[in-house]
């Protein structure tokens, strides 16, 4: 019989996704985020899954093609769009004209979704809130993104953006090298932000999960319906235990850095020529470890939790720990720890892995294998270095990239003229009315 | 005021339990422990899905006893609280033959399997998603894991964190010339958890149409590298590494976390309005010839700013700069820790903080992300004792009768909790509250 690889891999095979079918085809978005990845992510992710999404850019083009590192642009358009600008087209529409309001809203009575990143309130003000829009398509699913979100006695008329988001979900204030380490000097015990937009990436994927809850909901019920999205409430809901446990116990989960609060060791060491993760926490894991690095002193000082998540225990393990682990390179520990835990007659399990720079990851043959890193040649951007989509590994109607990007106003002519049936003489004359 | 009354009164928390929910009819089999899976399977309880979560009889799921510092909350563990809501719990002992049938017998009532064990075990235990999608050939079956179902590394253990270490995330998070640092919640056990939600919706909606159902594989190390923004395109055409800055963010300007005389506040204002907002704020007229985007991301630049915004900050408490932030138009706030997020009237009005009288626990506080005006999410109940709804179960779901489950459990093939702390109900339990049968 096939092993159970080979049969996992000839039903996900990445050489095989094109195919096959798309699970949203036939459903159209409108993309008139500004400025935020929370959104440009929401609408990749139904673009990956087989939607037609329309992005809508003011005439001189959304700000978010700005957000590069360093200002590096490629064919002028930023890193960070051409990451997310998978599979759209790309349309410009100025909204603050009638005219641009009056064709919005015949987009919106042929389309399914709509994802917004307005200002709370900005909308309804220009006309194009879900309020009128409702009206014009019930069947509408209608996502705004916001840092407050659209009620609440709080309601902040500010746009959104990743620290802000990060700064509001809790993870930030817990994130960070520890408050209780004596040898991490003042200046560096503070809330930290994780290094990617974390905040947006939160925040996207929840609002295409509702878009897809919505929609699955709208198939049995014929109703749309209003999609309100916080990013920083969607990354408090990934936060772990912080609200629970603060309700509980009235205590902060404090700052741990390489440490832990309830399990260890949990913990990041250095090696030779890099650090290493090193995860083995259950009483049989962290005998095991103490096997692995021949520390059984360390099992009998520390055998249960009780000693092992007192923080100066915390700090005293983690520094033995790295007597063994500063004398090899991280890849050989991960070698050995995947020995030992292949080998039955040692004890328990102990999870290894090495923090690799970013360049490192992307000369990891198995993510390319994988196909969620792919040097992808677009038919104008040329070939980029791109994450792959999420979810590649359907069986049936897996994720896909089939274009990376377009520039501003790109299918203008297409989107127009194919879902609202203007002519040439139509487009000129929108184009000189600065419409488009 | 208007348009706020509006949306308050689509979205309104006091009517929630008045809407429909819209995975309602959708039974899931959970087949996982821990994080990852466990959270994946609570995003569809939570919109309605039916959760049968299977335990091994005893200590049940390891994150019974994950939590800080021995603290239970009348036997409930923090973490397993937080991804454990509206299922049932019932305790099956998978790897013996009978257990392994009653599998079958749920399954051909579920319409969604979660397994989150090492690639390839449920398959060996006969379980998997090749001999299920026999007995129930529409199942959508997601298998979450590490490092994926197939491939190099398949077999390799994972947690959260290897995946931050080795997709790069962890390298990009700290202080430059610091340790790199791990993140403060596992955040990617939560992020591939929303990816499988999401995969699993898109093949209910696909099955709907056609009928079938599909096998899904997630990964933490996919979910990582998939949300690491511009670092792979960069890397591709500068052939740069991406390191770490600590707060500032190299592609938003400004975009930091700064001190003030009281705490932490994080300002970003990248649009030349809020960008010269945030100038007039500050006295500091000079720094509007930068009102131009792209002019601030040069890295002199950058930090002339950065230097002038820290400086102002200083001076001021964190209220009041968000005070001046509303006045002037530039996105700004206090770092908030969950005893702030607790105590805000915003987010209880928001039922984003949502307590219930819990019949096991008494009052919990739990989290809601987003809003939905049709189909809003809920929680309806917190994490159950190990086996604490096999009756409910097997009797109304599969028709056991008293004997059978009597000889099933004699056989331990399935069973309910151990006294270990965790996995049983609070102490004061009368023996009734919470049953459903």
């Amino acid at each position: 019989m096939e092993s159970y690889f080979e049969w996992a891999k000839s039903v996900t095979d990445p050489a095989k996704v094109y195919e096959k079918p798309e699970a949203l085809e036939g459903i159209r978005v409108l993309d008139v985020s500004y400025g935020n990845f929370a959104g440009l992510f929401a609408s990749s992710i139904l673009a990956e899954l087989g939607a037609e999404v329309i992005k809508i850019e003011p005439p001189e083009g959304d700000i978010a093609r700005k957000m590069t590192p360093f200002g590096i642009k490629h064919k002028d358009t930023g890193l960070a769009f051409l990451a997310e600008g998978r599979n759209k087209y790309y349309i410009t529409l100025n909204l603050r004209t009638e005219r641009g309001k009056e064709l919005y809203k015949k987009l919106v009575k042929k389309s399914d979704v709509v994802i917004e990143t307005f200002k709370p309130g900005e909308a309804d003000e220009l006309g194009i809130g879900y309020k009128t829009l409702r009206e014009e398509n019930p069947r509408l699913i209608y996502v705004a993104i916001s840092t407050s979100g659209s009620f609440g006695p709080h309601v902040k008329k500010m746009r959104s953006y990743d620290i802000i988001e990060q700064a509001r979900s809790s993870l930030m204030y817990a994130t960070g090298e520890a408050e209780f380490d004596p040898e991490v000097p003042e200046e560096y015990k503070v809330p930290l932000r994780e290094g990617n937009w974390l905040g947006w990436y939160t925040g996207g994927a929840w609002a295409a999960y509702g878009v897809l809850l919505a929609l699955f909901w709208r198939e049995k019920s014929g109703k749309g319906q209003f999609i309100d999205v916080s990013p920083c409430e969607c990354l408090l809901r990934h936060s772990n235990y912080f609200l629970q446990y603060y309700h509980e116990a009235k205590r902060l989960v404090p700052r741990s850095g390489p440490y832990d609060p309830a399990v260890f060791a949990y913990t990041v060491v250095k090696s030779r020529d890099s650090y290493v993760f090193i995860g083995a926490y259950s009483d049989p894991n962290w005998k095991g470890l103490t096997e692995l690095i021949s520390r059984p002193d360390l099992f009998k000082r520390f055998p249960t939790p009780k000693e092992r998540l007192i923080f100066e225990n915390q700090i005293e393990m983690k520094r033995e720990i790295e007597k063994w682990s500063q004398e090899r390179d991280g890849d050989e520990i991960v070698r050995l720890a995947q020995e030992h835990n292949l080998d039955e007659t040692r004890t328990g399990t102990v999870v290894v892995g090495k923090v690799c720079t970013p360049k490192q990851a992307s000369e990891n043959d198995a993510h390319f294998e994988r196909d969620i890193l792919k040097a992808f040649n677009d038919p104008y951007y040329g070939k980029l270095l791109v994450q792959g989509s999420s979810f590649g590994k359907m069986s049936e109607t897996p994720g896909r990239i089939k274009w990376l990007c377009r520039p501003v106003g790109a299918d203008n002519v297409y989107v127009y003229t194919k879902i609202l049936g203007l002519d040439a003489k139509d487009l000129k004359l929108l184009k000189e009315s600065k419409v488009i | 005021m208007r348009e706020d009354n509006f949306y308050e009164k689509i979205l309104d928390p006091n009517k929630i339990s008045e809407k429909p929910e819209a995975l309602k009819g959708i039974r899931v089999l959970e087949l996982c422990n821990v994080v990852l899976g466990p959270a994946l399977t609570d995003f569809l309880a939570e919109f309605g899905a039916e959760v049968i979560k299977v335990e091994l009889p005893g200590i049940g799921d390891v994150m019974r006893t994950v939590t800080p510092g021995f603290f239970y909350y009348r036997n409930l563990s923090p973490g397993f609280e937080e991804q454990n809501h509206n299922k049932y719990h019932v305790a099956i002992d998978l790897r013996k033959n009978e257990g392994r049938e009653l599998i079958y017998r749920i399954v051909r009532k579920c319409d969604v399997v979660a397994d989150n064990y090492r690639p390839g075990t449920l398959d060996k235990w006969g379980i998997g998603y090749r001999q299920l999608s026999k007995i129930k050939p529409d199942i959508i079956y997601v298998a979450c894991s590490g490092f994926g179902q197939w491939g190099r590394d398949a077999l390799r253990v994972s947690y959260d964190a290897v995946a931050q270490a080795e997709s790069g995330l962890m390298h990009i998070t700290g202080f430059p010339g610091r340790p790199p640092i791990k993140s403060g919640a596992w955040i990617l056990d939560f992020q591939t958890s929303i990816t499988g939600a999401m995969a699993v919706v898109a093949a209910l909606i696909y099955r709907k149409r056609t009928g079938k159902g599909q096998f899904i594989d997630v990964t933490q190390i996919e979910s990582a590298i998939r949300m690491m923004d511009w670092t792979w395109v960069y890397i591709g055409l500068t052939g740069n590494d991406r390191d770490r800055v600590g707060n500032r963010d190299l592609a938003i300007v400004p975009s930091n976390v700064y001190r003030t005389k009281d705490g932490f506040v994080a300002i970003a204002a990248f649009t030349p309005e809020e960008f010269l907002g945030l100038c007039s704020a500050m006295g500091r007229e000079d720094l509007k010839k930068y009102e131009n985007p792209e002019d601030r991301l040069i890295p002199k630049v950058a930090e002339e700013i950065d230097l002038a915004i820290s400086e102002w900050c200083k001076n001021l408490t964190s209220s009041e700069i968000e005070e001046v932030g509303e006045r002037y138009g530039f996105p700004c706030s206090k770092v908030l820790s969950a005893e702030d997020i607790y105590y805000s009237e915003h987010f209880r009005a928001r039922k984003t903080v949502w307590t219930l009288e819990d019949h096991l626990y008494g009052e919990v506080a739990e989290v809601q992300a987003i809003k939905m005006s049709e189909t809003p999410g809920r929680i309806k109940w917190v994490g159950r004792p190990v086996g604490f709804d096999n009756e409910h179960v097997f009797v109304r779901l599969l028709g056991m009768s008293v004997d059978e489950i009597k000889s099933l459990e004699e056989k331990g093939v399935i069973g309910k909790w151990s006294d270990r702390k965790g996995s049983s109900p609070p102490e004061n339990w009368d023996g009734k509250s919470g049953l459903f049968f």
